[in-house]
């Protein structure tokens, strides 16, 4: 095998790729789904949390009590989220229909310590943003109410939990799960898909625009051109990648170690471009090829994330900081089995390219 | 009689064809692959997804809270004692210390504190869970319940708060006041109900729920909560339930993608195309078997997972949407490359536009822009009218049937078999739809039909800037608003000019302009009337869909913005186009901003 050979295939592909422009479509994809999730994200905050937003945090709501006095009262009272009114439950219900409330609460004259439960019935306005924000501000204060009573009954219980104080949240670290544990793994990863199918194309689009006779005609043998465009696709990889991680850090996400995320990234998508090399080799038709590929991707990664301690989870690991001594385990397993497609690639180009010529 | 004929014989051929394109030793393999993902899942389902493990470190003392963390596979536990602990607290992100957990302050820090409180809550609950008195573990219950608004709901979508001006006195509601009866101070279901379902729904905790601090809780208590399931329900069952249905016709799309662009490879469709058998039979024919087959699919999954057969009505658009898009990017790309980029891009807006809104489905209005969020309500068991099915795919209808003409009319030799620059191919084809001999009326015609695309892309944008601040949320949303506009005013005047720039007389000039713009101008308000009504009320609307009142205005903005791009084609040339744009666009905002602000004051 010559690297010569290797390097002009996968010229001729990058040529392509850049010709048609699609390398941009890809670009633009990265950006589109970059400022989806941040919308996700604002989106999905401001609904859990809107005190996340500062334009709500100042906000009184005005809430009516209605009913018997009880301890929730005081405690609606001294929240500065708050504006309590006690009213009469119809009128407060008329006033909430015209929105001069943003919720009623009606509490009934059950004892604290009563053997039946406290059921406290809270109006809110149907299908409205802001209802939401109250639900999740009330949602604080009855968990406070719930405590207190818990106190009271608390000589009925059987069974008392394992204690343990976990001071209240202060804000800040809402989305950190989701960042690091789902967004980044998903998007670091997508280029190895992204590639892999790309493989596909370049080797059928061979096949089927019957283009292959043309070019084992020159000194460049079959297994080259098949190593010639693994080789494009795995150098696209840790291009996106990259252009990924810039993506979030620009967007002010903080990556540890990016470097070695990048070469993860790249070897473990060799796995998948093998794969995808090895099916198209077989089928030599898009169709059938992308089907089998596709079905098979959704196996392996699913298969993958099942273990613990998986290429996917490693760069979870590498984002925040915490991987070990454990990753060079994981890169070698992963490493042998690239090496493993390698050769069976290797082969049977070798033998697709002899039948060629005796057939 | 003759057509139905010609599109049962081509869909007869497409099936034919397309079992012998795959091979058969396509089965096996599909079969065994089938069995694996089903293994394999089942699998997953079991060990549990290991995406996140080891994310942070924590520092114990105690050997039993040490056991109750490290059953979250998210921690790395460390057991050590108090005094080594407090020294070495920055390499932990908690430390827990004589049963006190502590951070210092990072977001990391931050988050693990957040997830190790909800592990204890979980914790916390199973234990109350096996309480004989359950009412001393859960004395508490929340029975909430909607009060529909007698004003117009829409005045605080525009970002007003609820309440008018704070005062002192209790707020006194205006007119009558009906009598509410005091509600029942008992839970109406039994003890045990009770505990089986507060059992199930602490166990719900899947993979995906960790993102939220939700526990999706489902109505079986009758609606009564203990706080802390008191959240808006975020629909993650449905929405995965509504993926299930969503991949299979990505899939079956592709499909169709590959056979129309198998009949271009080669120049194998030409046989097909010298029969004298119409385009649009040949392309109904082609699509048929997939459309049956799509709708097969999701039969068949509607009986498999015993929900409302009612789905099915909204996913009969989706499919239609996908099929027409399919087609279009199946006769415009050169190369498999392309295909896959171009299909890949597609159907990752098509999934955003369709999947994000429908996030929000039991918490906005603005949810029913997708078809999707009729899908989950209907899971859900929420009824919607057909007001809400019009609202939320009469776009899906009329693009697809926009998308399905203009390749009709493109079906053909010199379309199909050229190889000229994406770009280009476009203007081609939108070329095709504007015969030369009636310019006028087909630019009336295009940039009328231009306007379901720009409501969906509007929508898109109304959106994704909902969620920004107010003022910000505005001005993107002018700005976009009004781009997106002129973009598709100027698309035919584009067209026309790269084609025949001679054709641009001072006079046609004018002509042109006004033919794009009351083509504009009249499908606007046809489609406003039609549906839209719901969103064109807010502030945002009245952004996007400015001008109800008076007509000749918006009439004269169109036209200026059509001209000032045509003029500057005229005299500069196509390098042009963009700055003509700008311009446009400014001219745009500004008409837009002196509305917005007479009307805000």
């Amino acid at each position: 095998m010559k690297g010569k050979h290797l390097s002009i295939i996968a010229k001729k592909e990058f040529r392509g790729l850049f010709n048609e422009r699609t390398i941009l479509l890809a670009v633009l994809l990265q950006l589109f789904i970059a400022l989806f999730s941040s919308f996700l994200m604002v989106g999905l905050t401001s609904m859990y949390d809107p005190s996340s937003l500062s334009k709500y945090s100042h906000y009184r709501y005005s809430v009516a009590y209605t009913g018997n006095e009880s301890q929730l009262l005081s405690y609606l009272k001294t929240s500065p989220d708050f504006r309590v009114y006690q009213m009469d439950l119809s009128t407060a219900v008329a006033a909430l229909g015209q929105r001069k409330l943003a919720a009623v609460i009606y509490v009934p004259d059950t004892r604290p310590d009563a053997l039946d439960p406290i059921k406290i019935t809270l109006y809110t306005v149907q299908n409205d943003l802001q209802s939401a924000i109250v639900d999740v501000k009330l949602k604080d204060i009855f968990l406070k109410y719930e405590q207190t009573l818990r106190q009271i009954r608390g000589g009925r219980l059987d069974v008392q939990p394992l204690p343990l104080q976990i001071p209240a949240s202060t804000g800040g670290g809402d989305f950190y799960e989701f960042v690091y544990g789902l967004l980044i793994p998903l998007l670091v990863f997508m280029p190895a898909i992204i590639s892999s199918a790309l493989v596909i194309d370049l080797i059928t689009e061979e096949y089927q625009h019957e283009t292959l006779e043309t070019l084992i005609s020159t000194p460049i043998t079959f297994p080259e051109m098949v190593w010639g465009k693994v080789l494009t696709c795995g150098l696209l990889v840790p291009i996106q990648a990259a252009t990924w991680l810039i993506l979030l850090m620009v967007n002010g996400i903080a990556i540890e170690n990016p470097v070695l995320i990048l070469l993860h990234v790249s070897i473990t998508s060799l796995i998948l471009i093998l794969i995808g090399t090895l099916v198209a080799l077989h089928y030599r038709e898009r169709t059938a090829a992308q089907f089998i590929f596709s079905t098979g991707l959704v196996v392996v990664i699913l298969l993958a994330l099942a273990v613990p301690s998986n290429p996917l989870n490693l760069l979870t690991k590498l984002a925040v900081g915490t991987a070990g001594t454990e990753q060079w385990l994981v890169l070698g397993v992963v490493l042998a089995i690239v090496v493993g497609l390698g050769y069976v690639t290797q082969k049977y180009a070798e033998m697709i390219a002899k039948n060629h010529k005796t057939g | 009689m003759s057509t139905l004929t010609d599109i049962a014989t081509i869909a007869r051929w497409e099936v034919k064809k397309s079992f012998s394109t795959m091979s058969r030793d396509i089965l096996p393999l599909a079969i065994i692959l089938f069995v694996l993902l089903v293994l394999v899942t089942g699998f997953t389902a079991q060990t549990g997804l290991h995406l996140q493990d080891g994310m942070y470190r924590v520092g114990v003392d105690d050997p039993q809270v040490a056991q109750l963390i490290a059953s979250d596979a998210r921690f790395s536990v460390y057991q050590l004692d108090a005094s080594t602990l407090n020294s070495n607290r920055n390499a932990f992100d908690v430390i827990v210390v004589q049963g006190q957990a502590s951070g210092h302050g990072t977001d990391r820090s931050n988050a693990a504190l957040k997830t190790l409180s909800r592990d204890y809550g979980k914790y916390v609950n199973s234990v109350y869970n096996t309480e004989t008195d359950l009412f001393a573990a859960y004395p508490l219950w929340i029975d909430p319940e909607s009060v529909k608004s007698e004003l117009s709901f829409l005045s605080t979508q525009s970002g007003q708060y609820i309440s008018a001006a704070p005062s002192r006195a209790a707020p006194v509601p205006e007119g009558a006041v009906q009598i509410i009866p005091t509600p029942p101070p008992t839970l109406s279901i039994s003890e045990d109900q009770i505990r089986a379902q507060l059992v199930q729904s602490n166990a719900q905790n899947t993979q995906i729920s960790r993102y939220t601090e939700v526990l999706s809780s489902s109505s079986a208590l009758g609606g009564f909560k203990t706080p802390s399931q008191l959240s808006p329900p975020l629909p993650f069952d449905s929405i995965i339930l509504v993926f299930i249905f969503i991949f299979p016709l990505y899939f079956t799309s592709q499909f169709f993608m590959m056979s129309i662009m198998n009949e271009r490879i080669e120049r194998k469709g030409e046989i097909l195309l010298s029969t004298p058998v119409r385009a649009s039979s040949i392309i109904i024919g082609k699509a048929l078997p997939y459309f049956i087959g799509m709708m097969a699919i999701c039969a068949g999954l509607t009986l498999y997972l015993r929900v409302s057969p009612l789905i099915i009505l909204p996913l009969i658009p989706i499919i239609f949407f996908f099929l027409a898009n399919a087609l279009l990017i199946g006769m415009l790309s050169r190369s498999f490359k392309e295909l896959s980029f171009i299909s890949i891009f597609f159907s990752t807006i098509a999934t955003s536009y369709l999947f994000f809104p429908s996030i929000f489905a039991n918490v906005h209005v603005i949810s029913l822009i997708s078809p999707l969020t009729l899908i989950v309500l209907t899971i859900q068991g929420t009824a919607w009218t057909v007001t809400d099915y019009l609202y939320s795919t009469s776009l899906f209808w009329l693009t697809g049937a926009v998308l399905f003409y203009i390749a009709a009319k493109n079906f053909k030799d010199e379309r199909l078999f050229s190889e000229k620059p994406l770009a280009t191919r476009i203007r081609e084809f939108l070329s095709e739809i504007l015969p030369p001999k009636y310019p006028f009326v087909s630019l009336f015609l295009l940039s009328g039909f231009s306007i379901p695309f720009v409501f969906m892309v509007q929508m898109m944008c109304l959106v994704l800037f909902f969620n920004l601040p107010m003022p910000y949320s505005l001005v993107f949303l002018l700005l976009f608003a009004a781009l997106i506009e002129e973009f598709a005013k100027s698309i035919g005047i584009y067209t026309l000019f790269s084609r025949d720039a001679v054709f641009f007389t001072g006079k046609n000039l004018i002509l042109a302009s006004a033919a794009t713009a009351i083509g504009f101008l009249v499908a606007e308000k046809l489609l406003l009337f039609v549906t839209i009504a719901q969103i064109s009320d807010s502030v945002f609307g009245s952004i996007l869909f400015l001008s109800l009142g008076s007509l000749w205005l918006p009439l004269l903005l169109h036209f200026v913005g059509v001209l000032i791009v045509a003029m500057c084609l005229k005299f500069g040339g196509k390098k042009w186009f963009a700055p003509g744009l700008t311009i446009a666009m400014i001219v745009h905002c500004l008409y837009n901003l002196y509305f917005i602000l007479g009307w805000l004051g």
